[in-house]
């Protein structure tokens, strides 16, 4: 049967492509401090972010493997090579990029993307930023969209990098941050000054494109008084038969009455080990949304965290996970309610399919100094069969008498009586279940822009009729 | 020196919160077991006070088509780790109502597993919490009979500086087709200083299940208090209601006059006829 | 062949107890009927089998559409046929709109893609023919509807999707005058744009009133106990069931 819920048919195998890498360079698959120091020396490090690399290392040379969530003991760290430097340097010239590289984003659409008036493109192949453009009227208001090492060594950025730079998220907080911060590679650093209101999105595509290869991007966004600014963050992955590691960090800094959006439709190959950290630190009247998709991945720990650190900040998380067959996706969100009047709001939707397993966790901290905060947290999960597997662990911890925090969760399936109901008006068993799981992620599809949207909705066609191949 | 992890979370989650389990040197205490396992339906309430020993386990089996209410009332103002373990067959109904007055240190385990087909759960848990009061509870509602139901209810009330971790999981278990569970909570919190944490937890891996929970937790509404004012009621009155409400639910299920009356006079309530 | 429906001794059960014991009804072209009977009588049964709903089972007889055997398709197949069931309680379906859904719908049923702009505007005719608010159209499919609001949504449908045979169950719905108006403005607009066969479940002396029914069954505990012309069933009004199921 033609798939007529659809907006348009995704061809499956746009995302499930790869070409062999040649003659790019591979280190040692092992991290030591010589590796560390190799990957330093390669990216021209200052002295500090090479100190920084080497202190992570041995963080994460005695930091425990986290204790709960999913199981990750497909994992051999030591195996996966950290760093792939690719053939080309950076490029802000669409011509100049090598064939291969500039065919696999094609397929990815990036540049059509961009021609359809995206602000800039900052695509990542393997480990290194390739690809960069930011239109000029984006530069023309003050913008910085660029790559976080290039950023590194302009004067007028280097101060601040060094200053926030792995502050929000520091290599203590876990063993795979400390990992990041050991052999972090790529990433974007936006600044948006005082007062600019940046309408078009900022775009970035994440891509992994070598056998056994991990990812540690590091996204840094730093927002001044009164911005606003919306940033989305795709990924795609093409198949492995090794499984591959995404440990990215993602700092963000929302300064007062500023306001960042900051989306994510996430679709790596199913052998992913997806370990990511992001972060937003909001200050007063300050405002952090995420829209997040999570869909790809054998396995995801993800839970962007808001720190509401000022008088009447706040914050709203919407999101969306889809585990499918081999998966297991633990997603969700933290707030820290940690000034008066902040404010957080959450939606989430889960579905498993087909033995697939996926776990919301969650924690809204109000701490003493929160008085008169609010929290709203509502999570709907939806099993689609009865190999699979959903699981609602959210933990609220409430300091302070002066606050309203409220939580509603619910699980279920698609009742019989809601197929009867659209089958008897002429839709198929299969496209009524597709229907009303599209309009289930509903809260996420009406977050995006609408070309995402219809990719996101392509996204949950293709799982739900499962021809994933 | 030798600490047991006891109320453990059926899932783990982020450690710093503090929730995953409670730690009490458990051997040091003396434990007094008990069992029931009534074949017809059948009403008991148990106290456990100063005079009671420090570790409480309780065995329960409600057979088949068997309905067993069972009342704890805990007023015991030293430390207490407390174990429930209840196992129900086909069409088998537990009631269960515990009232928490007070409790220094008071660590409560729930497990009820709902095995039985068609088998049915009902928790209302009150309690209030002054001072340094500390509240670990643990209940677990393990669902694999088919068409079994479980309803959880917990309102508190805290003031100082006391501190409550509720962890509630319904646990739907292959098999468990048709089952419904539903976990809702209320907390009131009366001053600055409390803490109060909760977890509501839902594991599922059956299709043909209807899970939901909800919480509340914080101050009191501001159109409650101003719909109270606006009939006349003072200030202290509307809070002093609204904390008596929160344990209402579970106090009004109690049968037993004795033990009723016993209760509203620990919580300052009067008589129980009023 | 001038039957578009019949049923040959059609007996339903659902958990384990039987429903209907043996219904046959004949429903020429064209033609309107109304299905009346007491409470669990059967009625909603023999529109939802008729249907197709996997919730009744047909333990016997058969199910003919225009001469077909239709009794073991799906509901889907039979919304393809032309089969059009009202239904008393609708299902809420959150994320989707009412106008997507309606899109889809017809897009299913007929094979082909219909442009959005010309989908919209046989939306809106079709609902100022009901008075229906356009701002429905981008509500999500009955969720939060009102009682009444919900049946105006189905009888829009009914106009929308243009079936071969309507059956409308209003029974025990207990509508308000506002729902019957637009169940009565439903219906003439379905008799004179599409010219269907309707079979109506009813109690309403208005909607009898302008109905004009060509025929009349009484259902009572899984059977059809009586059947007559339009008459019978302002007879079955004025009179109460008992008089007619007694003589049986």
């Amino acid at each position: 049967m033609k798939q007529k819920t659809q907006v348009a048919d995704v061809d499956r195998s746009l995302y499930d492509f790869r070409f062999e890498e040649d003659e790019s360079d591979f280190f040692d698959s092992g991290i030591t401090p010589e590796i560390i120091r190799e990957i330093s020396e390669e990216k021209n490090d200052p002295d500090w972010m090479r100190e920084f690399r080497l202190r992570s290392l041995e963080i994460y040379k005695r930091t425990p493997m986290v204790s709960w969530g999913a199981s990750i003991e497909g994992l051999d760290v030591d195996n996966i090579v950290a760093y792939i430097r690719p053939k080309t340097r950076m490029n802000t010239d669409w011509e100049k990029v090598p064939e291969n590289i500039k065919e696999t984003f094609e397929r990815l659409g990036i540049p059509q993307a961009e021609r359809e008036s995206l602000a800039g493109v900052g695509a990542q192949y393997d480990s290194e930023l390739v690809y960069h453009n930011v239109r000029e009227e984006v530069a023309q208001s003050g913008v910085v969209y660029t790559d976080l090492e290039s950023a590194m060594h302009d004067p007028k950025y280097a101060e601040i990098i060094r200053s926030h730079f792995m502050k929000l998220v520091p290599p203590t907080d876990h063993k795979f941050a400390a990992l990041h911060g050991a052999v972090w590679s790529g990433g974007s650093f936006v600044y948006v000054p005082k007062n600019v209101h940046l309408e078009i999105p900022l775009q970035s595509y994440f891509r992994l494109n070598a056998k056994g290869a991990g990812q540690f991007e590091h996204t840094l966004i730093i927002l001044e008084e009164n911005s606003y600014l919306h940033f989305i963050e795709g990924c795609s992955a093409p198949k492995y038969y090794e499984a591959g590691l995404h440990a990215g960090c993602v700092e963000l800094y929302v300064g007062e009455g500023a306001s960042l959006r900051y989306s994510t439709i996430e679709n790596w190959s199913k052998n992913m080990y997806n370990l990511n950290t992001k972060r937003a630190l909001v200050q007063k009247n300050g405002r952090i949304e995420w829209v997040s998709g999570s869909f790809g991945s054998h396995v995801s720990y993800l839970y962007p965290m808001s720190i509401l650190n000022g008088e009447g900040a706040s914050a709203e998380f919407t999101g969306i996970t889809f585990a499918g067959e081999g998966q297991d996706l633990d997603t969700g969100a933290k707030i820290v309610h940690n000034a008066p009047n902040t404010s957080s709001y959450m939606n989430t939707k889960s579905l498993s399919k087909s033995g697939g397993k996926s776990t919301f966790r969650s924690a809204v901290v109000v701490n003493e100094n929160a008085v008169g905060s609010k929290s709203s947290v509502n999570c709907e999960s939806l099993m689609l069969d009865n190999i699979s597997r959903s699981d609602t662990v959210p933990v609220i911890d409430v300091k302070t008498d002066k606050c309203d925090v409220g939580h509603e969760a619910r699980i279920g399936r698609i009742s019989d009586e809601a197929i009867f109901y659209l089958t008897s008006r002429g839709l198929s068993e299969e496209d009524a279940r597709a229907m009303i799981v599209r309009g289930f992620a509903d809260n996420v599809s009406k977050e995006l822009p609408l070309e995402y949207a219809v990719e996101m909705n392509s996204l949950i066609g293709l799982e739900m009729h499962g021809s994933v191949g | 020196m030798s600490e047991t992890k006891v109320n453990i979370l059926p899932v783990p989650t982020f450690s710093s919160l503090g929730v995953n389990y409670a730690k009490r040197d458990i051997k040091r205490y003396e434990t007094v077991k008990a069992s029931i396992s009534p074949s017809d339906n059948r009403s008991v309430v148990l106290f456990a006070d100063e005079k009671t020993l420090s570790v409480g386990e309780l065995r329960v089996k409600v057979s088949r088509g068997v309905k067993l209410k069972l009342v704890q009332v805990f007023e015991r103002q030293s430390p207490y780790v407390s174990k429930l373990d209840a196992e129900l067959e086909d069409n088998a109904e537990l009631e269960l109502i515990q009232i928490y007055i007070g409790g220094s240190d008071t660590v409560s385990e729930v497990v009820t597993r709902l095995d039985g087909a068609k088998s049915r759960f009902t928790a209302v848990i009150g309690c209030t919490l002054d001072g340094e009061d500390k509240l670990d509870i643990n209940l677990i509602a393990e669902h694999r009979g088919r068409k079994s139901e479980s309803s959880i209810e917990i309102g508190s009330v805290l003031r100082g500086r006391s501190q409550k971790i509720f962890k509630g999981t319904i646990d739907f278990k292959n098999g468990s087709s048709g089952a419904k569970g539903s976990e809702h909570e209320s907390a009131l919190l009366l001053d600055n200083r409390v803490r109060n944490r909760t977890v509501p937890v839902i594991l599922c891996e059956e299709e043909n299940v209807e899970g939901n929970h909800g919480a509340t937790v914080g101050r009191l509404d501001e159109n409650h208090i101003f719909y109270m004012r606006s009939r006349g009621i003072s200030e202290e009155k509307i809070y002093e209601l609204a904390a008596r409400s929160q344990l209402m639910k579970a106090v009004s299920r109690i049968d037993d006059d004795t033990a009723k009356a016993r209760v509203y006079k620990a919580l300052g309530w009067g008589d129980a006829d009023e | 062949m001038s039957d578009l429906l019949k049923t040959e001794g059609l007996t339903v059960s659902a958990e384990d107890k039987e429903l209907l014991r043996g219904v046959d009804l004949t429903l020429g072209k064209g033609e309107t009927h109304v299905l009346m009977g007491p409470n669990g009588a059967g009625k909603s049964t023999l529109g939802c089998t008729v249907m197709g709903s996997p919730e009744y089972k047909v333990t016997g007889g058969r199910i003919l559409f225009d001469g077909e055997d239709i009794t073991e398709e799906s509901a889907d197949k039979r919304a393809k046929r032309g089969i059009f069931l009202s239904f008393q309680d609708p299902v809420e379906i959150p994320g989707i709109t009412l106008s997507e859904f309606l899109r889809n719908a017809l897009e299913q049923q007929t094979g082909q893609r219909i442009k959005l702009f010309e989908h919209k505007k046989n939306l809106a005719a079709a609902m100022s023919v009901l008075g229906m608010d356009e701002s429905y159209a981008g509500r999500d499919l009955n969720v939060g509807f009102s009682g009444g609001e919900k049946k105006k949504a189905e009888i829009l449908q009914l106009l929308m999707l243009k079936p071969r045979l309507a059956i409308l169950d209003e029974t025990d719905s207990g509508l308000d005058v506002d729902a019957v108006k637009v169940v009565s403005k439903g219906i003439e607009e379905y008799k004179k744009s599409v010219g269907g066969t309707l079979l109506i479940i009813t109690h309403n002396a208005k909607i009898l009133e302008e109905l004009n029914a060509d025929k009349t069954h009484i259902l009572s505990n899984g059977r059809i106990v009586r059947e007559g012309d339009g008459q019978l069933a302002f007879d079955v009004l004025a009179d109460g069931f008992e008089k007619y199921i007694e003589e049986v």
